[in-house]
């Protein structure tokens, strides 16, 4: 018989103390798991047992300048089932078949797929949807979100853009302001088991969306749908491809309408218009086609192209010249219906020319030798540095994606002929918008606007959180000449090649312009006019823009009525008293 | 540590000493309830880590809570009467056929784990389960880790003064290398368990100990050498342990460290984790302990280790003052195997060491494993038992 001996007893506490000593030592790595070092893993964890559902955020509004809803929201509902919570599987189907109108096939392979989440229709109305929740079947979700709506259908359609499946802009100012107008899209996070069920009771965590930002713009619904209509008549009085119509503040840049028909339905943009299906049948239609045609249709021609601006280019000409003094209003000039430019004969529109005449009449004629002349003595250092201080050479920076550059004549390149050719607005390419906005400096009394449409950024709580003004650098063209331009620029109107804009009781300036498309003698034109009022303190400046009209193409004939008919309504709407005879 | 010692046993001498009085004796209750509060707690965690799977897949939350309980009350039981009995007769040849019941037991052992590698059940790619048709599945190496326990610390206790020299270690290391053997070829982590049994009992008994460190170096030497050259899955172990987050095999160890790491300090309350809904596969076995974590958090899991290491000191105390060699060594044995699974399983949840299959004593789901331990705590108390003061 062996009884323990003491050195067995230390042996063995020997390796009680290993036991002990590895029993720390584990127990220091679980502390160092659960304590210092679990933040990585107990996200991991995290990740993996959340079941995220996205609460979509609610999109800004976008406004007219006076409140009325351009661009609005619908809640619509999304219904999905989820298949390992269905109790009622036929009822379901039933149910589902009945109130969405779906066929029983599509739906019970739905209802029957073993799948995580499976989705039934979207854009459900929601008296539907809260129809269907009203049932309470098990496994059957309704989720709340909104599709974007337009009240105005096809109004601004080239300003306004429309949105894409997730809410996000795609095109003009939704895409645009995207960042103020998207909001932040809200999340529930529910706690799943490995096999994807939700674990009831536990702690949800609910992150609330923001409603986006909405915008106000200068646009007028009343002067944005009259300008449609006269420029829809004018299509079709002409049968013409394009017409656009610009109204704006030439103080601030405020755009009050842009149209740019045939515009397209901001609900349904991705169906085409008749007038771009024209002629063509379903099987011809082939989806690249048909993303071609789209492309057409959306394409807002007013900022995106650039033409000759022909004619109504005389406005910068004219201004540079007074500008550096090359011209004064006294200055008489000599047509004889044509100009010899190095070893060119330019000829003048009126091939028998207009003979002697003074400044104010080579304008009100729109003789083209007269401002051959007039740009040969400013010379083209001169001419450019006021078109760079005019903004020709850089974009007008309007609130709108899409913006094209102008096409200029280097310098160093431009000789007598070019020269010649510009100063009567030929040779090189500007946005209508750039003319425009030039025109305004010109006009207004020399000071730089930024065409713009949004005004105002409002958060979801009313709150203005920025605003936009588009006033620039004052004097870059002097008081003398503004005066001047909106003296001879009324009587361009009131008894020259702008007569037919002539609205009576209204001082009006303006000029028209015929450009030639290019290729040259393929008889395609640009008839357009650029008009304002009141010629004095002008308010509100407008173009309209004819592109390939048929039969007459004359900016003063077919332009010149439009901007007329315009004016006659919208002078009055802005409040813009009639003046007493002034003449 | 010392001081301690001494005072332990002068505690029980003291008793002795106050003569004259009736003989008491020092039936460890510690122990008893200790295990009894161990095989409690395990209940409730097999419950709340089983009831997800249990209701998913048996429609009954209490499926794998039930089977367990059964074999908790058949293991206590066994416990106390085993406890009641004098572990002397183990070693005392039996009656008429004059042989020792631990020879019996030894016998027994080798049959069946014979037994289990020809008929056994094939679960997960091993044969480890022989099926008992109206009880359950049967995991023979339960067996021999009694056996293993009982027969080495006979043979140490039958002459300690051989173990001073190798050849005797080696003697010892002959008789029951058959069993190891027979469990490594199915099951690598249990004859690891048994061999740590082994060399700790062997370890204790011998006066000279440098011929151990060299057993340490050439144990650890072997382990190396099997994982590195070893079976394909044994290296992909390795790769595993080292990449857990990437790694295929990591997937189950990873999701123990995603509950491990998510319970906190104070842990997400009884019955709130989440990793047990299927994330952890069969999170009532083996990786139980991860789930403790992330329903106790790190009080829980730290009470739950001192729980163990008390344990352990209850089983040094009796090894300290039982009335024999003999039942010193068993104690130190079942000292030896709870500490060994305790440590190994606790290391491979916490992705410490490469993982391996060690269920957690007392706690982890498994009726065999449950009862052989049990019983085994019924011998260690049995030898407390027959420790003797008078009053």
């Amino acid at each position: 018989m062996h009884f323990i001996r003491t050195f067995q007893k230390r042996n063995l506490l020997l390796v009680l103390f290993v036991v002990i000593l590895a029993a720390i030592v584990l127990m220091g790595r679980v502390y160092y798991l659960m304590v210092p070092g679990s933040e990585h893993l107990a996200k991991a964890a995290k990740n993996l047992h959340e079941r995220e559902r996205v609460i979509k955020a609610e999109r800004g509004r976008i406004y007219d300048r006076n409140g009325e809803v351009l661009a609005d929201n619908m809640p619509v509902c999304t219904i999905s089932v989820i298949h390992n919570q269905i109790t009622e599987a036929e009822k379901v189907i039933q149910v589902l078949c009945e109130k969405l109108e779906l066929n029983e096939d599509y739906v019970r392979k739905r209802v029957e797929k073993k799948s995580s989440i499976e989705t039934i229709k979207t854009n459900v109305d929601k008296e539907v949807a809260d129809a269907i929740r009203a049932y309470e079947l098990d496994g059957v979700m309704v989720d709340e979100d909104y599709r974007r709506f337009y009240p105005y259908g096809s109004l601004a359609s080239k300003v306004l853009g429309f949105t894409g499946s997730d809410n996000q802009g795609i095109l003009g100012l939704e895409v645009k302001y995207d960042f103020w107008l998207k909001g932040e899209n809200g999340k529930i996070l529910t706690m799943a088991t490995a096999h994807g069920m939700e674990i009831p009771d536990m702690a949800e965590s609910m992150v609330t969306p923001v409603t986006g930002n909405s915008i106000k713009t200068s646009l007028d619904v009343a002067i944005q749908s009259y300008a449609e209509q006269i420029s829809m008549k004018a299509l079709e009085a002409k049968s013409a491809k394009n017409v656009s119509i610009i109204v704006m503040n030439p103080q601030n840049g405020e755009i009050y309408a842009l149209v740019n028909v045939p515009e397209y339905d901001l609900n349904e943009p991705y169906e085409l218009t008749e007038i771009y299906k024209a002629g063509l049948k379903d099987e011809e239609l082939t989806p690249e086609k048909k993303t071609e045609l789209l492309n057409q249709m959306w394409r807002n021609s007013c900022i995106s192209d650039t033409y000759e601006p022909g004619s109504a280019f005389k406005i910068i000409t004219a201004t540079a010249a007074f500008e550096h003094d090359s011209l004064e209003l006294g200055h008489n000039f000599y047509c004889p219906g044509y100009k010899l430019v190095a070893d060119r004969r330019i000829r003048c529109h009126k091939t028998q020319g207009h003979g002697s005449q003074t400044f104010t009449e080579a304008i009100m004629n729109s003789c083209n030798p007269a401002f051959m002349e007039i740009g040969g003595r400013t010379g083209i250092e001169n001419m450019y540095e006021t078109f760079r201080a005019l903004g020709l050479f850089e974009k007008t920076g309007i609130d709108l994606p899409g913006e094209a550059s102008s096409i200029m004549h280097k310098a160093e390149n431009v000789k007598e002929v070019e020269l010649a050719t510009i100063s009567f607005g030929q040779s090189f390419q500007i946005t209508p918008l750039q003319l425009m906005s030039a025109t305004s400096t010109v006009i207004n009394g020399g000071t730089k606007i930024t065409p713009h449409f949004v005004t105002e950024i409002v958060n979801n709580a009313g709150v203005t959180i920025k605003t936009v003004d588009g006033i620039g650098e004052t004097g870059i063209v002097s008081a003398e000449t503004s005066e001047i331009m909106r003296t001879v620029l009324e009587q361009v109107v009131s008894e020259g090649t702008g007569h037919n804009a002539y609205v009576e009781g209204f001082s009006i300036g303006g000029k028209t312009a015929t450009s030639e498309k290019l290729p040259r003698r393929s008889g395609k034109y640009i008839a357009s006019f650029l008009g304002f009022a009141p010629a004095k303190n002008p308010q509100v400046i407008a173009m309209v823009i004819i592109d390939e009209p048929q039969g007459q193409y004359y900016g003063g004939t077919i332009a010149a009525p439009v901007m007329a008919e315009l004016f006659e309504v919208v002078l009055p709407y802005l409040g813009i008293e009639e003046e007493s005879e002034i003449k | 540590m010392n001081q301690r010692r001494r005072e332990t046993i002068t505690e029980i001498e003291q008793n002795v000493r106050r003569v004259p009085g009736k003989v008491h004796r020092a039936y460890d209750f510690s122990l008893l309830f200790l295990t009894a509060f161990l095989v409690g707690l395990g209940l409730v965690m097999i419950y709340s880590t089983s009831s997800y799977n249990a209701t998913k897949y048996y429609g009954d939350a209490t499926f794998f809570l039930k089977k367990q309980a059964i074999f908790a009350v058949f293991g206590l039981v066994v416990m106390i009467l085993v406890s009641l009995i004098d572990y002397r007769y183990i070693i005392h040849p039996l009656p008429v056929i004059k042989i020792r019941p631990v020879s019996v037991l030894y016998v027994l052992c080798f049959a069946l784990q014979i037994l289990v590698l020809v008929v056994g059940e094939d679960i997960k790619g091993a044969k480890r389960w022989i099926e008992i048709p109206g009880i359950g599945s049967f995991q023979p190496s339960e067996l021999t880790k009694i056996c293993v326990v009982l027969l080495t610390a006979y043979l140490a206790s039958r002459a300690p003064k051989m173990l001073n020299k190798i050849r005797g270690f080696v003697g010892v290391l002959i008789r029951v290398a058959p069993l190891i053997f027979l469990v490594v070829i199915e099951n690598l982590s249990t004859a690891l368990v048994l061999s740590v049994i082994v060399f700790v009992i062997c370890f204790v008994t011998s006066k000279k100990k440098a011929y151990y460190w060299g057993v340490v170096a050439l144990g650890i030497a072997a382990v190396v050498v099997v994982f590195v050259f070893g079976e394909g899955f044994r290296i992909s172990r390795i790769d595993a342990w080292l990449n857990v987050e990437t790694h295929p095999l990591g997937y189950q160890t990873l999701q123990g460290l995603y509950a491990i790491s998510s319970g906190g300090f104070l842990g997400k309350g009884l019955g709130n984790s989440v990793q047990k809904l299927g994330f952890i596969p069969e999170s009532h076995n083996d990786m139980i302990f991860s789930v403790i974590c992330e329903e106790m958090g790190l009080i829980g899991a730290v009470a739950i280790l001192l729980l163990f290491l008390f344990l352990l000191w209850r089983l040094f105390v009796i090894a300290v003052n039982a009335p024999d060699l003999y039942g010193s060594l068993i104690a130190v044995g079942v000292m030896a195997h709870i500490a060994a699974q305790v440590v190994i399983n606790v290391a491979v949840v916490t992705n410490t060491i490469p993982s391996t299959g060690i269920p957690l004593p007392f706690i982890s789901y498994g009726g065999s494993s449950l009862v052989a331990l049990l019983f085994e705590m019924g011998i260690a108390l049995g030898v407390s038992n027959q420790i003797e003061y008078r009053e």
